[in-house]
Order: structure tokens, then C-alpha cells, then sequence
């Protein structure tokens, strides 16, 4: 993957420059918000990341001028700012995700492949994962090779935890993507696809848990 | 630095909490003068006013008089007049014999107690719909049975009388005031002086270091030797709070460097490492040393921040459960929690919310810490059960796992800073105790037990936020319907006149309709009079002064907030709740094609000798008002009468040319405008003035006299029983604004008040306005004079006799 790291600790850029290219990514790095921002306009990127306290333009204001461009690409805010409410400001600013520092490089790492994995799954047919794979245009799912018996309801269920991979969904918005207007959803039908699916997914890397009371989430189990 | 400007202030504080014992004293002593200084001025108020009352009834009295049917009175102008003086006083006044009955004015006014018939003034309070003074006195005079009492009351509203109350008052309470300062100024040097011990204590306490707590020394006077200790006690707990504050960075510091110490430790072994085998050994064992460090330097910082944030300010009502659920869907997407069982139980809690003050960034803290210990602390198959739960008065928040638990003798040690129960998965020691923290920020507490899952369970709770649920419960609430509302006008005015000002005002104001009735003057004063059932007013406006005033008089008006700026000038007001909109002269109009504007009379004495000398060429073609139907001719004919001692003359001169009489002045400019009359007079100018060019208008001139013009001004009022008060008095401010003078001026046959705001109206070369012969009729008691019954059939009366009894012409 193409990445973008907009860090002024030389320091800490060093280490996730380190990390992320021993991943077999091909990183650049910008120290100054300005220059980012020059940067951002004429070149693409799959992922970046962006610290807050940046010389030149913030990284809020980065953020904020590449969504005003129509820039889709997904950006994880790097932040040492704990106390302040970052989830509201980064995310409403158009953040992906965010982390706060001191951070885990390995939780760095998941959360770079679930944005890499999420934006993939929605441009290209086929979302794979370790062992697994789907292929959207056919509607079919494998696990070791091996295809999978899925209902249509069961493949628009798996289709919807793809696109929100790493991303807690409620019961009650997992019913609304997945029924229709004049069909009545019932939670409880929900909850009966949801254990049907993860049955049949059982071996795969691609997991769905259940919070319960709270809602469901889909991770990929090869981040170790 | 600080501590200089607290010493500071306490000095001062004492000083002025002595001095305000003081002034509580002399507060006292004002109170009681005060009494006595009201009671006097009271007295003298009315003494001066009574005056008026008198001169009053006197003048009345001396014009009652006797004839064929019995005692009868003509209500003399001056009486209304010296009762003017009192400018916002509304009048009642009864003349009555008790062989005769009543004769006129208000009957059955409350007499005073302990009445015995004399020629002597009795005065005394008595309440009306408000209170009144009255002046009750009596006259004997001579019938053909003998001598009879006739007795006249007066009685006033005590507006002149509270204000001349209240001006004596506070000028002498300003100058008492003035006094009192001056004692209290004396007090203040005394304080000073006394307390300049205290002084002295503060000075020592300012030369200190702020290192030195040890006690002052010293020999303090007796009265402050109390105050002496207290500041000792209180130099001890300063010092004791500052040990442990020194106590706790020490841990601090002790923390930071011990794990600092054993991570370099770990590196340095790790660089010295002979075998890659140790050497990566030593690593690994440095990495989870670093997280160690990172996990303390964090909730170091969070404690520092969770007592930073635990005062009120940052309290504001929220919903914990959406905090709850968000924090959770947060912590779920970290790795570390995906092989433990998280669920969260919340059924119980009644109508889905929590409503608690809090301060979100605190609580997100509070959560995410009894996560991290229920996961550090949970086992290998950990599961973690979040519980949020309420009754009427707290609500819970409580976290249980699967782990071991603490033993009930333990709990209250796992609180504490910088303890850990269990070596094996301890953590920083810190995070129970900024739970605890939290908790205490916001009233909660936090207990400790044991879960169902076999470990610990750790609750706080909340105080439940009452007002949280009326908050949102009124926001459910569906908003007011805005249908339209209605504003009822009822006015003795042309619809045309009053249309364009409708408009307007619906304009600005949407979602209002106006409702708008034409009347006679003399049906609509009925009408607010009697208080027709179901047709409640809004605003009433009329032309007939007279008849607004007696409205107002009679207590039926209600009082009105006027912006200063557009207030109309003071004849054309009157107690803050008749206002005149117009400027309306009174104007003879006549037929340019019959008379030529030269020929005619150029004050009131010429015009009856011009229409003596032209009564050949003006008979049945002179055209005025009928005195009994229309409100504004009776108005103008009477001020006439005051005016000019040819009034009288100018009836039977009418009579004798045949005069023919009118409901309205537009009959009368179409009776021009077609030729059947000659002439008209007492016509509402501006109606001639402001008619549109066309070839019959063309005809019509319009005559003002030199010596003087009568100005009506149609005037508004607010009855008390309007159902839409607010929007009334909108109106009216409406009708007065720049705005709504700007078009009655330019939209309407009417002429604004405020002249300079709506236009000069010329005539030919005459301005209008601002010149000396044009006289405005004042409002007032004044106009009551003519109200009289007796008056009024007298007056009446005497034009009947001129104009006979058919004079009305339909």
C-alpha cells in the first residue's frame, strides 16, 4: 500500500516508517501541515496518517480542505490530546479512525489493514482475508478454497459486515441495511441470521462477534 | 502573588461587613422617619389638592339654580377646567337634591360616614374601581316650598396627589439619606481605627515567605485573640495538606522512576547481551516494561486531569447511557478485547435513558479504566458483564468479570493510590483511584462487591437527573399550533382610511388577522359603554374626543407602553391610555361654481354676518352636522362655544337660512359635489383636502378660517376587556410609528400627527400645521363638561330650536 505519514517527531516517524515498511508498505513522510496539504492535492495515497499538532496547518485543517476537495482517501489521526473529546472533533472533521499516543505499533498496523481491507471491499469485487474470500458480483463466499452454502439473505448480511469492517453495528441498524421498507424487521430474525452466518463461517479469519446488548462487529483474524 | 491579594481582600471584607451592621442601624432609623415622613406628605398632598376639589364643587354650586320644574344645574366649563390641573385624573362628579333626586352627573357615589347636611366641604377617600378622594358639600336654595338642600359631589383619582406624595417623600428622604451618609462615613474611620490590629497581623502574614507555616507569635488584643487561633489552626492544616501533597509526588516520582529505572536496566542488559537468544529475551522483557511505563504515565496524567475536572463547571445534564454504549463500541474495536465475552444489560432501565449531570470526558475515563482492570484482572476466559440500571433517584453504572475479585477486607485498600491487591496482573495502582475520583466529582459512589460471574463487581452510582426528564419530555412536546389569531378593531373611521394601515400591519405581522367594524361614534361609545356580550374589542378607535375621554375617565381603558420617541404631543394624550394618531382640522368646504374664495368670511363674527347677508343665495343650501347622531359635530359645535361667544349666534343664524343637517362629512363634499349644497361647515378637513382630482372634486373648495380652526385629532384607546392585549397595544404603537404616520400621509384621506414625519399638508400657500390659528382640542377632563346630561339636553335643546325638530335630512 501507498502511505502517507504526516509526523513531526523525527523520532517517532522514524519507528512507524520502520514498522510500516518492513509491512512491505512504501511510505512517505511530510513534517510540515503546509507542505502535506501541497502534497495531498497532486499525489494519491491508499492511507493517511495524519498527526494534529503539525507546524505550517494543523492537521485538523488538512483534513478538513482534503474532504472539502471531495478526498475520500481514509486518514487515521495520530493525537497525544487525550482529554479533549478527539473521537468527536477527528471524526466529525472526516477522520477514519484515530489513535492516541503512546500507541501499540501492532494496533497501528490492524487498524491501517481494516481501512485498507474496508475501502478495497467497496471498490473491487472480490474482499478476501486469509482463508477467506467473497466474491461480490458472484455472491459467493470461500473458506480454504472450500465454497460456502450461503442464503441471499446470508450474503447480504456478510456484505454489510464487510463494508463495516472494525465498526461496531447495533442490532437495530444491522436490521435497517438489511430489510427493506415494507418488509417488518424483526431483531429477532436478525439475531438468528447472525449466529446461522457465523456457523457457517466458523474456520474463516473473517470473525463476527456479538456484544450482546450492544451490537455486532467484524474483525480479520490474522493481525498477529 | 496570590496570596497577597486574598489577605487583601479579607481586610476588606471585615470592614464592610462592620459597616454594613452600621448601616442595618441607621437603615432602621431611616424606616422609622420614613413613616412618619409619609404620613406627612400624604397629609400635604392632599391639602393641596383638596383645593381643586374644592374650587370645583364650589363652582358648581354657585350654578345650580331654581326653576319651574325643580332645582336644575349648568355645569360650567371652569369646574372641569381646575380639575384639569390634576392632568391625569379621571373625574366623577353628582349633583342631587334629596326632595328632587338626582339631577346629573354619576348617581349613587359613596357618600362620606356620619352626613349631616352643611354648606361646609366634607372630604374623604372612597373606592371606586380605584380609589378616589371626594369633596361632598351642600347648598340651600330658595324654591316655592321653602328652602332645599342641593348637593354636589366631586371626586378624583389620586394620580396628582400619589405623585406629589411621592416627591415630597423622596426629597426629604434624599436629604436624610444625605445625613445618614455622613454618620456612616464617621462609622468608617471608626472601624478603621479599631481595626488596626488586624492590620497589623496582616502585615506579618504578607512578610512571610510562603515556605514558613510555622504559627504567628504575638500578643493579641483581646477581642481578635479568637481570630488569632483560627489563623494558626489554620497555618497547621495548610502545612499538614502540604505534606501529603508532597507526599503524593513523592509516590509519584518513586513510580515514574522505579519503572523508568527497570526498563533502562532491561536495555542496558539486552545492549550487553552476549547471545542473540538473551539478548532477545531481554528485549521482549523491556517492550512489556515500556507498556508498564505507558500505562502509568497515562493514568498518572488521567488522575491529574480527573481531579483538574471534578468541580461543577464541567457538569452539564447528559444521557449516560448513549455515553455507555458509544465508549463501548469504541473499546470494542480493540484487539485486546476480542476474545473477551463483553455484554452489556440495560432492559431495566425505565424509558431508555439515564439521565445524570456529568461530565462526559470524566466518566469516559471512569469506564474505560473499570474495563482495563475487569480485563487485566478477568482470567483467560474472561467474560465482562456492563450493567446500567435507575430508579427515581440514581441511576447505576456497575462492571463485573470473571476474575478472581478482591476478599471484602481488601476492598477498601484497592481504592487507595498506588496499591495493587493481586502482584501477578497488577497494573498501575492507579486506576480504581481515579474511578473513586470521578465518583466524588460528581456526587456517586463507589462500592465494590462481588459479581455473579465469580469476580469482582465495581458500581457507581449516579444521582439521577429529575429535571433531565421534564427537559426532554417538553421537547416531545408538539409545538403550538400557529393558526392564525385575530385582532378585533372596532373604529368610527372610513374603512378606506383604515385598510392600508390593516395591510401594513398584517404585513409585519404574520399569523395575525385583523377583524376590523365600522361604527357611528355615538353606537361604538355605547357599545364599550355596556360591554355588548361576545364582540369584545381590541382597539377602539374613534374621531369624537369627548366620548374617548369618557370612556377613559370611566375606568374602561387599559394603560399602554408607549415608546417616548413616538409619543404624541401632550394635548393629544391623555393617562398614558387614549393616544391621538391624526391631525384633523375642522374646515368649510364650498362650492368654488356658487362662491369665490375672496368673498368669504375670514374669522367667525364675519362668517354670521355673511351668511346673514347671503341667506337669499344660501337658503337650504348651508349643510352642517346633526348634533344628535354624529360624535365629532357635537364635539366641534361645542368647543365652538367656548371659543367664541358667537357660537350661539351662528345656530340661529343657520336655523333662520334653512341650514340642513348631515350624519357624515362625506354626505356633506357629495352634497357639494352635486350641487345641492352651497356650503358646509365644521367639515373634517383633510377628507376635503386629500379628495382625489376629479372634475366633481374640482368644485370643492376647502376655507380655514384666521381667527381660529378647531383640530380634532382621532384618538385609540385599549379597552380593558380586550381579549388580545398585547397585539392591541402593538397596533396602536404601530399607528404612531414613523411607518404607519408615513401611510396614513401618503395612503389614506387622513393627515398624520407628526407632520415632519409624514409630509407637510399645505393649502395653498398656508401651511397647516405649526400655524398659531390653528387651535388642537386638548384631551382631558375637560371635554367632560359638555358630557353633562343636563348640558347636553340644554345644548341639544337650543339647536333643535334653530334647526328644528326634522332638521336631520337623510
Amino acid at each position: 500500500m501507498r502511505m502517507l505519514l504526516v509526523e513531526d517527531n523525527d523520532e517517532l516517524a522514524e519507528t512507524i516508517l520502520d514498522r510500516l515498511r518492513s509491512e512491505g508498505h512504501s511510505v512517505d513522510r511530510e513534517i510540515n501541515g503546509d507542505e502535506a496539504n501541497d502534497l495531498l492535492r497532486f499525489s494519491s495515497f491508499d492511507i493517511v496518517l495524519l498527526d494534529i499538532n503539525l507546524p505550517g496547518r494543523s492537521g485538523y485543517e488538512v483534513l478538513r480542505s482534503m474532504r472539502s476537495r471531495g478526498d475520500a482517501t481514509p486518514v487515521i489521526v495520530l493525537t497525544a490530546r487525550s482529554e479533549i473529546d478527539d473521537r468527536v472533533v477527528g471524526l466529525d472533521a472526516g477522520a477514519d479512525d484515530y489513535m492516541i499516543k503512546p500507541f501499540d505499533f501492532r494496533e497501528l498496523s490492524a487498524r491501517c489493514r481494516v481501512l485498507a481491507r474496508r475501502r478495497a471491499g467497496a471498490s473491487s469485487n472480490t474482499f478476501s482475508a486469509g482463508n477467506f474470500r467473497f466474491d461480490r458480483a458472484a455472491k459467493q463466499a470461500h473458506v480454504d478454497g472450500r465454497q460456502l452454502e450461503l442464503r441471499a439473505r446470508e450474503v447480504q448480511l456478510l456484505e454489510i459486515m464487510i463494508d463495516n469492517l472494525g465498526r461496531m453495528l447495533t442490532k437495530e441498524e444491522v436490521a435497517d441495511k438489511l430489510y427493506t421498507f415494507d418488509e417488518t424487521p424483526s431483531l429477532n430474525a436478525v439475531e438468528q441470521l447472525v449466529t446461522r452466518l457465523r456457523r457457517k463461517l466458523e474456520g474463516a479469519q473473517l470473525i463476527i462477534k456479538t456484544a450482546r446488548g450492544l451490537g455486532y462487529i467484524a474483525y480479520v483474524n490474522d493481525d498477529d | 502573588m496570590s496570596t497577597t491579594t486574598i489577605e487583601a481582600r479579607r481586610g476588606h471584607s471585615l470592614k464592610r461587613r462592620l459597616l454594613a451592621g452600621m448601616a442595618a442601624a441607621f437603615l432602621l432609623l431611616l424606616l422609622l422617619i420614613s413613616l412618619l415622613l409619609w404620613n406627612y406628605a400624604k397629609a400635604a398632598s392632599n391639602r393641596t389638592y383638596d383645593l381643586l376639589l374644592a374650587g370645583a364643587a364650589l363652582s358648581v354650586l354657585e350654578r345650580v339654580s331654581y326653576n319651574s320644574r325643580g332645582p336644575t344645574v349648568d355645569l360650567p366649563q371652569s369646574a372641569m377646567d381646575i380639575l384639569a390641573l390634576a392632568p391625569d385624573d379621571r373625574v366623577v362628579y353628582r349633583v342631587f337634591s334629596p326632595s328632587y333626586g338626582e339631577l346629573t352627573g354619576t348617581p349613587e357615589l359613596p357618600k362620606p360616614k356620619d352626613l349631616k347636611p352643611s354648606v361646609d366641604p366634607v372630604f374623604y377617600d372612597a373606592k371606586l374601581d380605584e380609589g378616589f378622594r371626594f369633596v361632598y358639600q351642600g347648598r340651600q336654595i330658595t324654591s316655592t316650598n321653602g328652602r332645599e338642600w342641593v348637593f354636589v359631589q366631586v371626586g378624583q383619582t389620586l394620580n396628582a396627589r400619589k405623585s406629589q406624595r411621592d416627591t415630597l417623600f423622596l426629597y426629604g428622604m434624599a436629604g436624610l439619606g444625605g445625613v445618614s451618609l455622613i454618620g456612616l462615613a464617621f462609622v468608617w474611620l471608626a472601624i478603621r481605627t479599631a481595626l488596626a490590629p488586624l492590620r497589623a497581623i496582616a502585615e506579618t502574614l504578607h512578610a512571610r515567605t510562603p515556605r514558613d507555616l510555622s504559627p504567628i507569635e504575638g500578643d493579641p488584643p483581646l477581642e481578635i485573640s479568637d481570630l488569632f487561633r483560627a489563623i494558626n489552626s489554620f497555618i497547621a492544616q495548610l502545612g499538614r495538606s502540604r505534606a501529603l501533597t508532597e507526599s503524593f509526588i513523592a509516590d509519584v516520582a518513586h513510580q515514574t522512576r522505579t519503572s523508568l529505572s527497570a526498563l533502562q536496566g532491561q536495555l542496558e542488559l539486552a545492549a550487553d547481551a552476549k547471545e542473540p537468544e538473551r539478548m532477545r529475551d531481554r528485549v521482549g522483557r523491556a517492550e512489556r516494561q515500556a507498556e508498564r511505563t505507558v500505562q502509568l504515565t497515562n493514568q498518572l496524567l488521567a488522575n491529574a486531569m480527573v481531579i483538574h475536572r471534578s468541580d461543577e463547571t464541567h457538569l452539564e445534564p447528559m444521557d449516560l447511557r448513549r455515553l455507555v454504549r458509544d465508549t463501548l463500541a469504541e473499546l470494542l474495536r480493540e484487539r485486546r478485547l476480542r476474545n473477551v465475552v463483553i455484554s452489556l444489560e440495560e432492559a431495566n432501565l425505565p424509558s431508555g435513558s439515564a439521565p445524570i449531570r456529568g461530565d462526559a470526558i470524566s466518566i469516559r475515563e471512569a469506564l474505560r479504566n473499570l474495563i482495563d482492570n475487569a480485563v487485566r484482572h478477568g482470567g483467560p476466559d474472561n467474560s465482562i458483564l456492563i450493567e446500567l440500571d435507575a430508579d427515581a433517584e440514581t441511576v447505576w453504572l456497575a462492571v463485573s468479570d470473571a476474575g478472581p475479585g478482591i476478599a471484602p477486607a481488601d476492598r477498601a485498600r484497592a481504592i487507595e493510590r498506588f496499591t495493587s491487591i493481586n502482584r501477578k496482573t497488577a497494573g498501575s495502582g492507579l486506576g480504581l483511584a481515579i474511578v473513586r475520583s470521578v465518583a466524588e466529582g460528581h456526587g456517586a459512589r463507589l462500592e465494590l462487591g462481588d459479581s455473579a460471574l465469580g469476580g469482582l463487581r465495581a458500581t457507581i452510582a449516579f444521582p439521577r437527573l429529575l429535571t433531565c426528564i421534564l427537559l426532554s419530555f417538553l421537547m416531545m412536546l408538539p409545538a403550538a399550533p400557529s393558526s392564525a389569531r385575530d385582532l378585533v378593531i372596532h373604529a368610527a373611521t372610513d374603512p378606506g382610511a383604515i385598510q392600508p394601515l390593516v395591510d401594513a400591519f398584517e404585513a409585519q405581522n404574520p399569523g395575525w388577522n385583523v377583524i376590523y367594524r365600522e361604527y357611528q361614534t355615538v353606537d361604538l361609545y355605547q357599545e364599550v359603554l355596556n360591554g355588548k356580550p361576545g364582540a369584545p374589542a381590541d382597539v377602539v378607535i374613534s374621531s369624537a374626543m369627548d366620548l374617548q375621554v369618557d370612556l377613559v375617565n370611566r375606568g374602561l381603558a387599559r394603560k399602554l407602553w408607549i415608546p417616548d420617541t413616538l409619543l404624541p404631543p401632550g394635548w393629544a394624550r391623555w393617562r398614558s391610555e387614549l393616544f391621538g394618531f391624526t391631525w384633523e382640522p375642522a374646515a368649510i368646504i364650498y362650492d368654488k361654481r356658487v362662491l369665490s374664495e375672496k368673498d368669504l368670511p375670514t374669522s367667525h363674527p364675519d362668517l354670521v354676518a355673511f351668511i346673514r347677508k347671503n341667506e337669499a343665495k344660501l337658503r337650504g343650501k348651508i349643510g352642517g352636522y346633526d348634533l344628535r347622531r354624529s360624535g365629532i359635530g357635537y364635539l366641534f359645535a361645542t368647543q365652538d362655544t367656548i371659543q367664541s361667544v358667537q357660537a350661539q349666534r351662528l345656530t340661529e343664524v343657520l336655523g333662520r337660512a334653512g341650514a340642513r343637517s348631515y350624519c357624515c362629512t362625506s354626505e356633506m363634499l357629495d352634497g357639494i359635489a352635486s350641487g345641492e349644497l352651497s356650503m358646509a361647515l365644521n367639515v373634517i378637513g383633510s377628507y376635503a383636502l386629500k379628495r382625489g382630482p376629479d372634475a366633481a372634486n374640482d368644485n370643492i373648495g376647502v376655507h380655514f378660517l384666521e381667527d381660529y380652526n378647531l383640530v380634532m385629532s382621532r384618538t385609540a384607546l385599549v379597552p380593558k376587556t380586550a381579549p388580545e392585549p398585547e397585539m392591541a397595544e402593538k397596533f396602536v404603537t404601530f399607528l404612531l410609528s414613523v411607518d404607519g404616520q408615513a401611510i396614513i400621509a401618503e395612503k389614506t384621506p387622513l393627515i398624520p400627527l407628526h407632520p415632519e414625519r409624514g409630509g407637510l399638508i399645505a393649502q395653498g400657500d398656508l401651511p397647516l400645521s405649526g400655524n398659531p390659528s390653528f387651535l388642537p382640542i386638548r384631551l382631558g377632563p375637560g371635554l367632560l363638561t359638555f358630557l353633562d346630561k343636563i348640558k347636553r339636553d340644554a345644548f341639544l335643546h337650543s339647536w333643535i330650536s334653530s334647526f328644528g325638530d326634522d332638521g336631520y335630512n337623510p
